[in-house]
């Protein structure tokens, strides 16, 4: 029988190496057995994933027949003169984009998925502009705060993995203040031209001094588990 | 034990626990576990899968499926073919998949002398599949010809099954004035390297009993604190090595089974887990005080009345109206989150010791020892079990992270001890943590 110069453990007789360490077995006295059968099966059968086509076909299917329905009743029947039916299929088409590429692609990017989203808003927006007539509000406001939303989104999606409940909370509320700040600079722009920032700075304003006291309790051992604890967090 | 009226449409409710466990499942995860007998003969599969088909109908509340109804799982008779014996595979206790493998939530393995019963939790916890396992491997050996009398934990295959070993023993007993809660604090959560989908490293120690328990005595603790601290102390050592700016509470899992307090004869779960924990920011612990402090916490806290006090909150949680009206598939997610709250996130990893595997004497030379194996975490991380048979004590540590370093510094505190450890694992062979990845 041969042990392990690192471990003291006794190997079965079929081990090359040390299973806890890897150290290699070298003892002249009693070579490796390699007619035994290990002690467990080298077969491997792994439980394949979990095959989401299905329900992905199910979903594009009753979204497509949902909007194309809606279509063809808005252009042969009903009110024709106006596209209604795009607000259905928008909201198919964001439904669609929000729901099955997730299902198709197995360990998709969180960033790309986010962004998807965002950007199946802004379809859907795009899409109600066009019956409203408003391509313009929608290039000049809209598909900004829209953009600037989905970054921010995805800027979150990415600092908060691994936080704690506290940081989150901090990052988050920075991400609503820093998005409220663009709104009124798209909205001003789009206006009168030029950024005057002004209720979105009270907004900041109360992000800001909802995240200094976070802060100080993240980083306060003894005020974090007294949050901890009246919060069950 | 709940059952519908009519002959032909009898079902059960999913015990407490059994409700936790089938909403926490998921793709890649289930709560399944595994017990193994090495045989002192190689196994026979024919006579193994005739045991296998004997054995099943005494034990109603194995040959189930579970359903999904408006409001909650439930457990149906199961009356497809099967279940049937496999060779056994690298990676054991793989999840299980509800509409797949006809439903079966058990299965059967043989490789070699050793045969292996694997259990989905919702069904049993480990006393119930040990009493199953052992009827089976009596009902395996008389079809090897050897005369295997009934008694002495052998159930009799040809008697019906008494409806006490079908009851949900939770709700007996959930009878107490006080709901204790949970509300442990975040626990070291003892995380390695991710396996690909889906491995599980095995690595299994092999521990002269006697010498154990002599070891175990020597601090005043019993086997189950000894090797709990010994769990404890290897945790403390990954965590100091992580170098962390401020240490977490390292905490175990310890199911206990509630039979001794609670008279019961039910197969199904009825376990509770104490909360054995260290906390280094405390200071630095010796070894002795350790295991002075899991002994001390497991001799508190396991008592009747504070049992009582767990159990009934739980259940009085799953008959609550409000939650009942719940449609399932949102009680599924909410349960689920709750699981990584306070299910998960309280415990640095689990520690189960069923004890000793006894049979009747003429069982006992054609067992060679037992074998357990808990199945892949919800976190990547090494689960550690161990069972007793004759003067073999066997510690599995099991899990789907490519480190080996817990079973290291707990395998080799025991050799420090003087106690002989040999290890086995299905690890592939040569490759050191660093390279592995």
């Amino acid at each position: 029988m041969s042990y392990c110069v690192h471990c003291g453990v006794e190997l079965d007789p079929t081990a090359r190496t040390c299973p806890l360490c890897h150290t290699q077995v070298v003892d002249p006295q009693q070579p490796v057995d390699t007619e035994l059968p290990p002690p467990f099966p080298s077969r491997r059968e792994e439980v394949p994933p979990v095959s989401k086509k299905e329900v992905a076909l199910l979903l594009t299917a009753m979204l497509a027949s949902v909007a194309v329905c809606c279509g063809l009743l808005n252009l042969l029947f009903l009110h024709s003169s106006r596209p209604w039916s795009l607000y259905v299929i928008g909201a198919a088409v964001m439904l669609w984009m929000w729901l099955v590429p997730p299902l198709l692609l197995r360990g998709m990017p969180l960033w790309l998925r986010l962004g998807l989203d965002a950007c199946a808003v802004g379809v859907y927006v795009y899409l109600i502009s066009i019956d409203l007539h408003g391509l313009e509000w929608y290039l000049g406001l809209a598909l900004p705060i829209i953009l600037t939303g989905g970054a921010v989104v995805v800027a979150l999606g990415f600092l908060l993995r691994g936080r704690s409940i506290l940081s989150s909370l901090i990052l988050i509320i920075g991400g609503v203040g820093i998005f409220i700040m663009s709104i009124e600079l798209y909205v001003d722009r789009w206006l009168t031209g030029r950024w005057q920032p002004g209720w979105s700075l009270v907004v900041a304003a109360v992000c800001l001094s909802m995240m200094i006291p976070l802060i100080v309790v993240r980083w306060r051992p003894a005020l974090r588990d007294e949050v901890r604890r009246r919060f069950h967090m | 034990m709940d059952k519908g009226g009519k002959k032909g449409a009898a079902w059960y409710k999913l015990d407490n626990a059994a409700v936790m466990y089938s909403a926490i499942q998921r793709e890649n995860y289930s709560a399944i576990y595994r017990f193994s007998a090495v045989m002192t003969d190689l196994v026979d599969p024919l006579a193994l899968q005739r045991a296998i088909d004997r054995t099943m109908p005494r034990f109603p509340t194995f040959r189930v499926r579970i359903r999904r109804g408006a409001f909650w799982c439930y457990l149906e008779p199961n009356e497809a073919p099967g279940p049937f014996l496999k060779e056994d595979m690298r990676d054991p206790c793989q999840p299980v998949r509800f509409r797949e493998d006809d439903g079966w939530l058990v299965r059967f393995f043989y490789y070699g002398h050793r045969i292996s019963l694997e259990v989905f939790h919702a069904l049993a916890d480990g006393a119930g599949a040990l009493t199953f396992f052992r009827t089976l491997l009596a009902v395996y050996l008389r079809e090897m010809g050897h005369p295997v009398p009934s008694g002495a934990g052998v159930l009799d295959v040809d008697a019906p099954p008494p409806a006490e070993e079908q009851e949900d023993a939770y709700s007996r007993y959930a009878k107490s004035r006080v709901r204790r809660g949970m509300g442990e604090r975040k626990a070291y959560p003892c995380k390695g390297t991710p396996e690909p989908f889906y491995t599980l490293n095995v690595t299994m120690g092999l521990v002269p009993l006697d010498r154990l328990r002599e070891t175990a005595r020597g601090y005043g603790a019993s086997i189950t604190e000894y090797l709990a601290a010994v769990l404890i102390e290897s945790i403390l050592a990954k965590q100091r090595r992580e170098g962390r700016r401020r240490e977490l509470p390292v905490a175990l899992a310890v199911p206990i089974d509630l039979r001794p307090h609670f008279p019961s004869r039910t197969l199904r779960n009825f376990i509770l887990t104490v909360r054995p924990s260290i906390d280094p920011e405390l200071g630095d612990y010796t070894f002795p005080e350790i295991v002075a402090q899991v002994h001390h916490h497991m001799r508190l806290h396991i008592n009747r009345q504070e049992m009582q006090a767990v159990i009934t909150r739980n259940v009085m949680l799953q008959k609550n109206r409000l939650l009942q009206l719940i449609p399932s598939p949102l009680k599924d997610l909410s349960m689920a989150v709750s699981y990584r709250l306070v299910g998960c996130r309280p415990y640095s990893t689990t520690y189960t010791n069923p004890g000793a595997f006894k049979v009747p004497e003429a069982m006992r030379p054609h067992i060679q020892r037992m074998e357990v194996i808990l199945g892949q975490s919800y976190t990547p991380r090494v689960n550690c079990a161990s069972i007793s048979y004759g003067n073999t004590m066997e510690i599995t540590f099991a899990g789907t992270v490519k480190e080996t370093d817990v079973e290291r510094d707990f395998f080799r505190h025991l050799v420090r001890e003087g106690i002989h450890v040999k290890v086995i694992s299905n690890r592939e062979e040569g490759l050191p943590d660093r390279e592995r990845s």
